[in-house]
């Protein structure tokens, strides 16, 4: 577990964050601009002087302002990668990616700087200068150096914000090569949903100041607002691409014991997709329909119906362990006498996002 | 004293150079503190560090004659380790040439400095660069220009300097008679045609240096 505590006012706003994450994985930090991301950020970081700081991870102390101890930065040894690349400009790329890992001790590397420069497609850039380079180029120059530098916990600062769409795209399998291959604890902050949705394990919603909501990621999605923003309520399928119609643009995806099928842009069988579902774009009906538009039908049964709000009543759903939301007027639900446990079929229009 | 000397040029040139070292040696971490800090003692820091560009050169020769004498708190100071006399000594020109000239060497520095920024030291720390690293492998190698203005300035002004030797150095041939105090004792003696040639050589020397210093800044700011 990573356990913190930050606090320090200043004179417009307060900073009072408290949180406990898993030590492992990708945890998003999410929250409207202002909230106070990038401060919490640089102090974890140890860039930031504080009122208030404690921060353990895996029962190791970082700061504890109680026990009068508090590392300096480069003693933390956390990466930290920022919106601006802030590579070095006078230095080659090399230089830049030998700055970090010439200062970790020969026998605590753990691997190879010449793989990882051929793992990032860099070998190329290596006699660069930065400003030579493309942003998304920058980008993977500044993740493959604070790799190097065999970080404890890996912060990255919007990392993609400043990308177009087709540098994000090459970026993310960079990301994944991170989270999965390197047993790493990262602090990702992001503002885009798509970004959260393909990356995160665990999110931590921040606001004004304050950590307003912590969980995983799927749950987060049922009970956070902010998280799913305009479209209200969402939950989130996990599954793996199974089969591809190319005539008709059908995806099939295998979701446990169910399929779903998903139309548009093909995506490749076996990839393992995340499958976001807003819940104002699940209808649900009492018996099997065969003459609807929507593609998938799920046979679920009502788990729970929440007080209503605004005219409207959120109906919480299972098939087996994975959890849907709807959302209907109150008069649909008294009119179809929906209960709990009652067995109803779902109508589902939904979206994927790759994962 | 009516034939050319060189001396006066050789003492200027010595007491430039030393005094430029120890204003490098002094000046940069005064500049590092005054870009890097936050307290509310800053701010007066920089004023007196300023005070030379405005104060009359007689002023602060004036001060520094009674600090510098045997009862002044230099002079005093200075006992302790030498018996010789700080006023019209060179040690103590290149005392007050080093107070004269400080604003010359510290403010290009600390812009120098503030100009690196916040965010590429930050990285550096989060790389695992100490403090001192930090300074060695990012500031230095971005601030070179800054160094290179401060290094010609504070030598420029100091061979310029005529205020401050005259009230602490007096008029001490081959030993505290420097260049700008031979023109004014030629100019004293009507000797125009002598006064003439020292002050076009100083006046072609200062050109040359600022034009260098002005050319280089140029061409080293394309590059970076």
């Amino acid at each position: 577990m990573i356990k913190a505590h930050y606090k320090k006012s200043f004179s417009n706003f307060k900073l009072d964050a408290e949180f406990e994450i898993p030590a492992s994985g990708i945890t998003i930090l999410f929250g409207p601009s202002g909230s106070g991301k990038s401060t919490l950020l640089n102090c974890i970081a140890g860039l930031e002087n504080t009122d208030v700081a404690k921060l353990a991870i895996n029962n190791d102390y970082y700061d504890n302002t109680e026990l009068n101890i508090r590392a300096s930065c480069p003693q933390r040894q956390f990466g930290y990668v920022f919106q601006d690349s802030r590579l070095f400009p006078h230095m080659t790329i090399l230089r830049n990616l030998q700055y970090g890992f010439k200062r970790v001790k020969p026998h605590l590397q753990t691997f190879d700087i010449n793989k990882l420069i051929k793992k990032f497609l860099l070998t190329d850039l290596l006699e660069q200068f930065p400003h030579q380079l493309s942003g998304g180029q920058k980008q993977r120059v500044a993740l493959a150096r604070s790799i190097l530098s065999h970080p404890r916990l890996l912060i990255l600062d919007e990392p993609m914000s400043a990308l177009d769409y087709a540098a994000k795209q090459a970026l993310y399998p960079y990301l994944e090569y991170i989270h999965k291959e390197l047993s790493l604890p990262i602090i990702y902050v992001s503002h885009d949903l798509k970004e959260v949705l393909q990356l995160g394990d665990y999110v931590l919603i921040m606001d004004n100041g304050k950590i307003i909501d912590r969980g995983d990621l799927v749950d987060l999605c049922v009970t956070q607002p902010l998280l799913t923003q305009d479209e209200g309520s969402s939950f989130i399928l996990q599954g793996v691409v199974t089969e591809t119609d190319e005539q008709q643009c059908i995806t099939t995806v295998q979701c446990q014991s169910h399929i779903l099928l998903l139309s548009g842009k093909l995506l490749e069988i076996k990839q393992p997709v995340r499958i976001l579902v807003h819940a104002k774009d699940v209808s649900i009906s009492l018996t099997p329909v065969n003459d609807s538009s929507i593609l998938n039908i799920l046979k679920t049964t009502i788990s729970k119906i929440n007080a209503p709000e605004n005219g409207k009543q959120l109906i919480e759903l299972k098939i087996g362990e994975t959890k849907l939301v709807s959302t209907l007027s109150i008069r649909s639900v008294n009119q179809l006498n929906l209960k709990p446990g009652l067995d109803v079929y779902a109508q589902i229009k939904a979206t994927a996002t790759i994962r | 004293m009516s034939s050319l000397e060189l001396d006066p040029i050789f003492i200027t040139l010595k007491l430039a150079a030393i005094t430029t070292i120890v204003l490098l040696i002094i000046g940069t971490p005064l500049a590092w503190w005054l870009a890097n800090s936050k307290t509310r003692y800053k701010t007066p820091i920089e004023a007196i560090v300023a005070l030379p560009l405005v104060l009359p050169p007689t002023v602060l020769g004036f001060y520094m004659l009674i600090a510098l004498s045997p009862d002044g708190f230099i002079g005093k100071f200075w006992s302790l380790f030498s018996d010789e006399r700080l006023t019209f000594s060179f040690i103590g020109l290149v005392i007050g040439s080093v107070i004269y000239s400080l604003p010359f060497v510290v403010q290009p520095l600390q812009a120098g400095f503030e100009n690196v920024g916040k965010p590429l030291q930050q990285a550096a720390a989060t790389l695992g660069a100490k403090p001192f690293e930090i300074f060695f492998t990012i500031i230095l190698p971005l601030s070179y220009r800054a160094f290179f203005v401060a290094i010609s300035l504070g030598f420029a002004h100091t061979v310029g300097e005529f205020g401050v030797v005259l009230m602490i150095g007096g008029n001490i041939p081959g030993l505290t008679k420097v260049l700008s105090i031979t023109i004014y004792d030629h100019v004293e003696a009507l000797e125009y045609s002598i006064a003439h040639i020292y002050s076009a050589a100083l006046l072609v020397f200062s050109f040359v240096i600022l034009l260098i210093t002005y050319t280089a800044n140029r061409k080293l700011s394309i590059r970076l």
